[in-house]
């Protein structure tokens, strides 16, 4: 120990000292008590306790500021966990992926992504294992300790096959805490199901009295209806090697969500969900909602896949994949809503991505998704491609 | 900078502030810790903390300021670091100095240990020190983001709350976002 510390030391005991007895000792008993200093381990009130809540919420919103992209973004989560108080303001902090584009706990890859630029991920095939990986980042990085996000197993079953989604790679069980949901394939492996497993993760029990904040993200998983949706495939009409058509009708994803723009002003209240709020719904100063009946807004949105273009002298479909696809193949797609022309709908929303998939090598793929997808409903879609489907290729 | 250690009687250093504050040149403030230590220095400097930037606006701070809450040492600190930062660089126009002010408070804060930049992060708070407070809270964020929660709890000396349930919940969660 220098001298420096030494002196330092001493004066934090004088200056303890002082501060705990303003009330009992005069200041001219200046004479230095007659005891070791104490170690500061042996402090059972740490000072940190006592940081005043807004002092540790600033610290705690620094950490999510700058810790944006996995693998870092752990910190967020460890930051929740440390004790009641920690996690209370660290929920307060954190924002649905919808208003933040960033994943964070579990709960937001059941979250619709942002509505502006997507989350950017890719797929691992693994051929051996039937296994399929989704990593959050471009492609795979050089250290290779790119963000599990999501994994899943094909089972092949007597009449279909099943598409185990989970929070693990190495447990597809579907009695575990992991099990996300499944994709199910008919027999002629044209039509997929999309299922949501039934349990709720329990992060928010117990917290009866911790009010949501609708921004916040919730960590529970709702309760959802078993069916997310279903996604079909079709033998191109003119029956030559052509791209084939997909479509996915999504049950728990209203075509309201994809009508009226809404005129984002701070402070509107959403609803707490993880399927998106009809926008009609979210905004008091949108632009004049069309007259449709309100049936037709409710009804699942519809996604369907942007016809190529073919052109003449490369002899090929292409989609313009703005570079996050490089390979050609044909389970590359782009996912774009489906809206009646008699809606009126923005012509923006008929051409706007949703959902894009396609192969950058061999067993990678790259999946774009945003709003109102979430990164589950994203990648189940995607798995669909995977599967063989002799009855829809040419 | 002067530093003076003023008696504990009560009565004669209301005397000798009084004193000090018809001697002290023009410009400069003196300001007290709460154990007594006393620092003279530029009213610039004294102008980075509002809440005597405040007093001045409002003529009500006599020349010589007490601090209650803040002991000498970190004062001293808060102050050093004040007056490097009386003039902050502008980024776009003079990269070189800003460099080098970055440089300096990386090696200002790292011969502090923890329990020291705690109690400047309370003076700058209570002094109204935005930038200190600001560089100090980001101090802290940079080292506890690498840390598990078990790290950040011994760190901090903080009890765990959670019931066995959410601690089980909680769990699960971490189970995913730390492994995959």
């Amino acid at each position: 120990m220098s001298l420096k510390s030494i002196l330092r030391d001493l004066k934090e005991v004088r200056d303890g000292l002082g501060g705990i007895s303003k009330r009992s000792w005069s200041k001219s008993s200046h004479i230095a008590p007659d005891q070791t200093t104490p170690p500061l381990e042996n402090i059972p009130q740490s000072p940190w306790a006592s940081l005043p809540p807004e002092l540790l919420h600033d610290i705690i919103r620094r950490v999510e500021e700058s810790e944006t992209a996995w693998p870092a973004r752990a910190a967020v989560v460890s930051c929740a966990s440390v004790c009641k108080s920690w996690r209370g303001i660290t929920m307060e902090i954190v924002r649905i992926p919808e208003q933040c584009g960033k994943l964070t706990f579990p709960i937001s890859l059941k979250q619709p992504g942002p509505r502006d630029s997507p989350i950017q991920c890719f797929i691992k095939r693994n051929r051996a294992t039937a296994t399929y990986i989704l990593y959050y980042g471009l492609m795979p990085s050089e250290t290779e300790n790119d963000k599990l996000l999501l994994a899943a197993r094909r089972i092949r079953r007597a009449t279909c096959t099943d598409f185990i989604i989970s929070l693990s790679a190495k447990n597809f069980s579907r009695s575990s805490s992991t099990y996300v949901g499944k994709l199910r394939s008919g027999f002629l492996g044209t039509k997929f199901t999309i299922y949501d497993n039934q349990t709720s993760s329990s992060t928010a029990q117990g917290q009866p009295n911790r009010r949501l904040h609708p921004k916040q993200a919730a960590p529970k998983l709702p309760a959802n209806s078993s069916t997310v949706g279903n996604v079909t495939y079709e033998l191109n009409v003119l029956r030559t090697r052509g791209p084939r058509r997909m479509h996915c009708t999504m049950d728990s994803i209203p075509l309201s969500s994809v009508i009226a723009e809404p005129l984002v002003v701070p402070g509107i209240e959403e609803e707490v969900s993880s399927s998106p709020s009809p926008k009609g719904e979210t905004s008091t100063t949108d632009r004049e909602v069309p007259d449709i009946t309100p049936g037709l807004r409710d009804q699942p949105l519809v996604l369907k896949n942007k016809s190529p273009r073919w052109h003449e002298q490369l002899q090929c479909w292409c989609l313009n994949f703005k570079g996050r696809v490089t390979v050609a193949s044909v389970k590359n797609f782009q996912l774009v809503a489906d809206i009646d022309a008699s809606l009126d709908a923005p012509p923006e929303e008929h051409e706007r991505v949703i959902l894009q998939f396609g192969k950058i090598g061999k067993d990678i793929f790259t999946m774009d998704y945003r709003y109102p997808l979430s990164a589950f409903q994203a990648f189940a879609i995607c798995i669909s491609s995977f599967d063989t489907k002799p009855a829809c290729e040419g | 900078m002067s530093s003076s250690k003023k008696s504990s009687d009560g009565k004669s250093s209301e005397i000798e502030e009084a004193v000090a504050s018809l001697t002290m040149p023009f410009n400069k403030i003196l300001l007290t810790s709460s154990d007594g230590e006393s620092f003279e220095i530029d009213e610039a400097v004294a102008r980075k903390f509002q809440i005597i930037a405040h007093m001045i606006e409002d003529d009500c701070a006599g020349k010589a300021i007490p601090i209650d809450n803040v002991t000498g040492d970190i004062l001293s600190k808060i102050i050093e670091y004040a007056k490097k930062h009386v003039v902050e660089p502008d980024e776009d126009e003079d990269e070189e100095a800003k460099k080098k002010l970055d440089s300096w408070d990386a090696k200002f804060v790292e011969k502090l240990d923890l329990e020291t930049i705690f109690k400047i992060i309370l003076a700058a708070n209570y002094l109204n020190f935005e930038g200190l407070l600001g560089f100090a809270s980001q101090t802290v964020a940079d080292y506890i983001k690498d840390k598990t929660p078990e790290e950040v709890r011994e760190i901090f000396n903080i009890e765990n709350d959670f019931t066995p349930e959410e601690e089980e919940a909680i769990r699960k969660e971490n189970a995913w976002t730390f492994n995959g």
